[in-house]
């Protein structure tokens, strides 16, 4: 008998008659799940190094049980041996003795008392795991390409009996923690698809071979995971449609499919859709990739297999699932990283409230300070991972109210005001240009999906409306306007300045801005001075019209200021657009013809150009002496306090907002 | 300011020159090294061997990321065999690959190897310079090997250290 373990109606909500596809149940195994909303399993690096739950773990869980309104909310994967070759952040939880159940308890019982269904993942990181101990384990020892991670030992028919024995006691462990679902995730180069792909399965026993034969320990632990769920705890699989490993003769797609078929027959209730490895070298899921792009593969697998489809990968927008479900073409919308950015999310949509939701930039963050041993960090939510700490989560009205003039409508002015005024304060923004957003008015036309930063925007716009502030645009502040109204407190968000061009001023530099806005003549040939990433944006913007571009600038690197898990995507596009980077160096003079670099140990290299962007940014010490010398409470946030990147300005703008 | 553009590629040049001959001093310098704290009892050829698979493995492990099967087992040897003259090219050498009359071998020519003149230096022999080169390519095979599948070897048909005027190495596919 199917059963549902909490009563959801969503009849009254407007998203419910926007969205009707993604409100209606769904029956998976004997559960019945309300919606088709589901929080896909998020490695989040909050547990103690030993692998017990935190209470900044279950705080995070808790918000995201909130988010899926009744739906499947699934929390990270655990690693399930001792030996924690399997374990793949030095944060992830473990589950390989029974005194890591109360801890997992916990997270099950906050999610059930949001009514949400609590989802546990089996998750052993086979040829990416050992992050903590010398060797890793797979089924062949095939060398890593890239060196952060550990070599790999070929697993020993014993060892393999061992890894689907401690998949199926992890799973049992699960159950008795109270979760309710069970899934295994074989996704981006994990064990299960070690296993799995004709990459890294070389075995000649009868773990290897054809698809069928490197699907046996698969298949083994199904059925072994699926004997203690019994029928009332449905059991999924996450699996490659595409693994993108072409380049290293990785399976082909119909291999793929025919694995789903496979993992149907050994008795899985749904499959979740998943595609690359972190080895591939193709993107997937940055902002570059447009959303929506990989549904086809879900598409491809409901063709293939009966049970549900789930799938996640940039699907940040409803009205993408809910087409799909309505057209036959998936059956659950997964989501991790909108639900990092924003844990509401999907509860806001059903609300109407989709203006307010805080859109996931997909500049992959999370995953970069993962690989790096730190806790989760999101970043444009500026609560994620402090979801425990009620000053973050929770910010009380302000003891003091205050008058609070805010300079500068750019992203961390708005953040900061948004968050001032929701604690009571009276907020006045303003700033000279007529509009907000700041200088990400210019910074979103950058190609490859900066246009999606905006979304940062146009949600403070929201927040900002709803919590009373108010603007006073087209408005220049001087030190009459700061004397004139004296407020309690003044926030300089103003955003960098540009300092003077090295090679001293010139007919042919032009500012990274007007650029930007088409307020510059540029010619054909072009120098972008600074190597960040507004230097970076505006060379591909160039690059993109036809210029020849090249980038000079002091960073020893190219985007530095970029996080590493999407700096490589700016690097694979500076070069197929053409563009040179010169890092580690300065202008040393403007010639008639172009430029002279001088690289950091004194080789010269001349650069014919017409135009010279300067795209060089500094801290912006304007109004702060007026203010200091009225006496008036001081706070400097965004660019203006120190250069950096929307991140900042976030974050500053919600920590000064929440603290004033 | 005037760019005097002979005089920068000069100092270009004589910077890249000189750190090349460091790279054979060096190795040379740690040779010695090496054999010093060995003791007598060992021979010196062993030590050079064992660096040599030493170098080859990391150089190996550095390649692996550059290569790919895009384009097929032809290319990728051809890439592979570019990848191997290289290590010439970058200490001061000059060497291509080509690919050989069959698709499954490619041979790669070197027609100028720093390696005896500064191995001269060192009072090393030249039978040992001929074979920690061909250790150390073949070291390079192992991990490509593994990792791409396909099993790969080197066969010295030619060697300046023994006296023939250029290297000749022949990069194939071992049958199966
Ligand atoms: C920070 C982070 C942690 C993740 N951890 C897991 C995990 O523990 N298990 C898993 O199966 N997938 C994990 N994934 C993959 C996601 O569940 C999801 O499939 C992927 O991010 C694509 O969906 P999205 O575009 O909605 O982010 C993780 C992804 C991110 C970004």
């Amino acid at each position: 008998m199917a059963k549902q373990l909490f009563e959801w109606d969503y009849s009254s909500y407007p998203g419910a008659s926007t969205y009707p596809h993604l409100f209606k149940p769904i029956r998976i195994g004997n559960l019945i799940v309300p919606n088709r909303i589901k929080y896909a399993a998020t490695e989040d690096n909050l547990n103690g190094r030993d692998g017990f739950v935190t209470d900044a773990g279950v705080a995070y869980m808790r918000e995201r049980a909130k988010g899926v309104v009744g739906g499947l909310c699934f929390m990270q994967g655990v690693y399930m041996d001792e030996k924690r070759q399997g374990q793949g952040y030095v944060g992830q939880a473990a589950c390989w003795d029974d005194k890591f159940v109360p801890g997992l308890k916990r997270i099950a019982d906050a999610i059930h008392e949001e009514k949400a269904v609590a989802g546990f993942q089996l998750m052993d990181c086979g040829r990416v795991g050992a992050v903590d101990v010398e060797y890793g384990h797979g089924p062949s020892a095939v060398p890593q390409r890239l060196r952060i991670f550990r070599p790999v030992k070929e697993m020993s028919k014993d060892e393999i009996k061992e890894m689907i024995q401690q998949h199926v006691d992890a799973a049992r462990r699960g159950i008795e923690a109270g979760f309710d679902i069970m899934e295994i995730s074989g996704i981006v180069g994990y064990l299960v698809s070690n296993f799995i792909s004709r990459y890294t399965n070389r075995r000649t026993d009868e773990y290897g071979g054809d698809i069928r034969g490197r699907m046996r320990a698969v298949v083994e632990i199904i059925q072994g995971v699926k004997a203690v769920c019994g029928s009332d705890v449905p059991l999924g699989i996450r699996l490659c449609a595409e693994e993108l490993l072409d380049d290293v003769r990785g399976n082909t797609p119909d291999e793929s499919m025919e694995t789903y078929k496979i993992a149907e027959e050994a008795g899985v209730d749904y499959i979740s859709v998943t595609l690359g490895w972190q080895e591939s070298i193709y993107p997937v899921i940055s902002r570059d990739i447009p959303m929506g792009n990989w549904i086809h593969l879900a598409k491809r697998a409901k063709e293939h297999v009966k049970v549900p489809v789930q799938m996640a990968y940039r699907l940040f927008r409803p009205d993408l699932p809910n087409k799909a479900i309505g057209a036959g073409e998936l059956d659950q919308w997964e989501m991790c990283r909108s639900m990092i950015a924003d844990p509401l999310m999907p509860k806001k949509v059903l609300e109407g409230k989709e203006d307010e939701i805080r859109h996931c930039v997909a500049c992959n963050l999370c995953l970069a300070r993962l690989f790096r041993d730190a806790p989760m960090t999101c970043y444009i939510n500026p609560v994620c991972a402090h979801e425990t700490n009620p000053e973050f989560a929770d910010p009380q009205p302000a003891e003091d109210k205050k008058e609070i003039m805010i300079v500068g409508a750019g992203p961390a002015g708005l953040e900061c005001a948004y968050m001032a005024a929701k604690r009571g304060h009276e907020v006045h923004v303003y700033d000279k240009r007529d509009n907000i957003g700041g200088t990400l008015n210019e910074a979103r036309k950058a190609p490859y999906g900066d246009d999606e930063l905006w979304t940062c925007v146009a949600y403070q716009q929201k927040m900002c409306e709803l919590a009373g502030v108010t603007f006073h645009l087209g408005t220049e502040v001087t030190e009459d306007l700061i004397s004139d109204e004296l407020p309690d407190a003044v926030v300089l968000a103003t955003g960098p300045e540009y300092p003077e061009f090295p090679g001293g001023p010139h007919a042919n530099v032009v500012n990274l801005l007007d650029v930007m806005r088409e307020n510059a003549q540029v010619g054909e040939k072009v120098v972008i001075w600074g190597n960040r990433k507004p230097g970076i944006g505006c060379a591909l913007y160039l690059a993109k019209q036809g210029k020849k571009v090249t980038l000079v600038g002091r960073e020893k690197t190219a985007g530095f200021d970029v996080n590493p898990s999407f700096k490589w995507r700016y690097m694979i596009y500076l070069r197929q657009n053409g563009v040179k980077a010169y890092n580690d160096c300065e202008i040393e003079t403007i010639t008639g013809e172009g430029i002279i670099i001088r690289t950091f140990d004194g080789y010269r290299i001349p650069v014919a150009c017409d135009t010279i962007v300067n795209s060089d940014r500094a801290a912006n010490e304007a109004l702060k002496k007026v203010v200091q010398s009225e006496g008036i409470e001081l706070f400097v946030i965004g660019d203006a306090l120190v250069p950096r990147n929307l991140s900042s300005a976030v974050h500053d703008g919600y920590r000064i907002g929440m603290r004033i | 300011m005037q760019f005097d553009a002979e005089k920068e590629i000069g100092k270009v040049l004589s910077g890249l020159r000189a750190a090349q001959r460091e790279i054979g001093k060096t190795f040379y310098r740690w040779r010695q090294v090496a054999l010093e704290y060995a003791g007598d009892g060992v021979e010196p050829l062993d030590v050079g061997l064992r660096a040599a698979e030493v170098f080859g493995k990391d150089v190996g492990k550095q390649l692996l990321p550059r290569l790919n099967w895009l384009k097929g087992e032809a290319a990728f040897l051809l890439n592979l065999g570019r990848a191997l003259a290289n290590l010439w090219q970058v200490d001061g050498g000059v060497a291509t690959a080509e690919k050989g009359e069959k698709p499954t071998e490619v041979f790669i020519e070197c027609t100028r190897d720093p390696w005896p003149t500064w191995a001269k230096e060192f009072d090393v022999p030249m039978q040992e310079v001929a074979l920690t080169r061909e250790k150390m390519l073949k070291s390079v095979l192992e991990d490509v090997s593994v990792f791409f599948n396909i099993p790969l070897d080197i066969e010295v048909e030619k060697a300046i250290p023994r006296g023939e005027g250029m290297w000749r190495i022949r990069l194939f596919k071992k049958e199966e």
